[in-house]
């Protein structure tokens, strides 16, 4: 299984290519739910994992709380109080969501080169806290779809093979060791 | 001189009035502990002891308050929280 890797100050990330195909559809499906779709995606709809994020609505025209729950989860309201959470959503997500649209179209770039090479591929001097972030950003979405919980690993390992939800949560835990690998180099542990 | 009087009593008045606010980390079963600790170091330079130490406070406890000041400085660290996908929340500090 691929892990990051440092030599020195440079960070690199050896993939094969179904694990390249797994993180590029993740990304992008995160990106259209974010509203950044202004791409020709790599899965196709018998995708596994085509409808993880796929409830898409067409976005209001004002910016109110998300009624999708992933976006919630990624962009949360910043008081328990809704009118004071309404306002400061108002000023403020639009910067948020750019940011993670920065983010997720930063680590697709990179990985965009190996998937269209169709071969597996290392991704050289990757930027450590982009890839950390849109990780993140990435199990809390799946997290939201699976309905994590303190007893989801073992609710994952009783699952049957033949079951489709075990796939995506083993790539939900495959992210979080993919995750720790880089969290590890960050800090030397 | 009696402006700078009037300035001090003013900004005494005002710190009673206006309660420092505070930016809460709510405890969620997703975030890696060592991402939590690693976040909190990067964006509040926190030593890698206190970081630990509040993330333990959000794990055990289900929050911890991570910074307090003005409401302006809590909305922008509530902000750079939310970059980084901990779940965060800013409201007045009611132990004051």
């Amino acid at each position: 299984m691929s892990e990051f890797l440092r030599n020195g100050n440079l960070f690199s990330l050896d993939l094969s290519i179904d694990e390249a195909h797994i993180l590029i559809n993740l990304v992008e499906q995160l990106l259209e739910l974010l509203g950044e779709g202004d791409f020709n995606h790599h899965y196709d709809e018998s995708d596994p994992f085509a409808q993880l994020m796929s409830q898409l609505k067409a976005a209001p025209d004002e910016i109110t709380v998300p009624e999708d729950s992933v976006l919630l989860r990624l962009l949360p309201n910043a008081y328990a109080d809704p009118e004071a959470a309404a306002d400061f959503r108002r000023y403020t997500e639009p910067t948020l969501r750019g940011q993670k649209q920065r983010t997720l179209k930063q680590v697709r770039a990179a990985l965009e080169i190996i998937v269209d090479e169709d071969r597996a591929g290392v991704v050289e001097d990757l930027d450590s806290e982009i890839w950390l972030m849109a990780i993140n950003d990435l199990r809390l979405a799946l997290s939201v779809r699976l309905e994590i919980n303190p007893d989801s690993f073992d609710i994952f390992e009783a699952l049957s093979d033949n079951d489709p939800q075990k796939a995506i949560y083993a790539v939900y835990f495959w992210l979080g060791w993919l995750q720790t690998s880089l969290l590890n180099l960050l800090t030397g542990g | 001189m009696a402006t700078d009087t009037m300035a001090e009593s003013d900004l005494d008045i005002s710190q009673l009035v206006d309660k420092p606010w505070v930016t809460i980390v709510w405890d969620d079963p997703v975030n890696l502990m060592s991402y939590v600790t690693y976040v909190f170091i990067k964006l509040f330079g926190f030593t890698p002891e206190k970081a630990n130490a509040l993330m333990m406070q959000v794990h055990n406890e289900g929050r911890a308050a991570v910074s307090t000041g003005s409401r302006e400085e809590m909305e922008r660290d509530v902000q750079r929280l939310h970059e980084h996908g901990l779940w965060a929340t800013l409201q007045r500090d009611d132990k004051i």
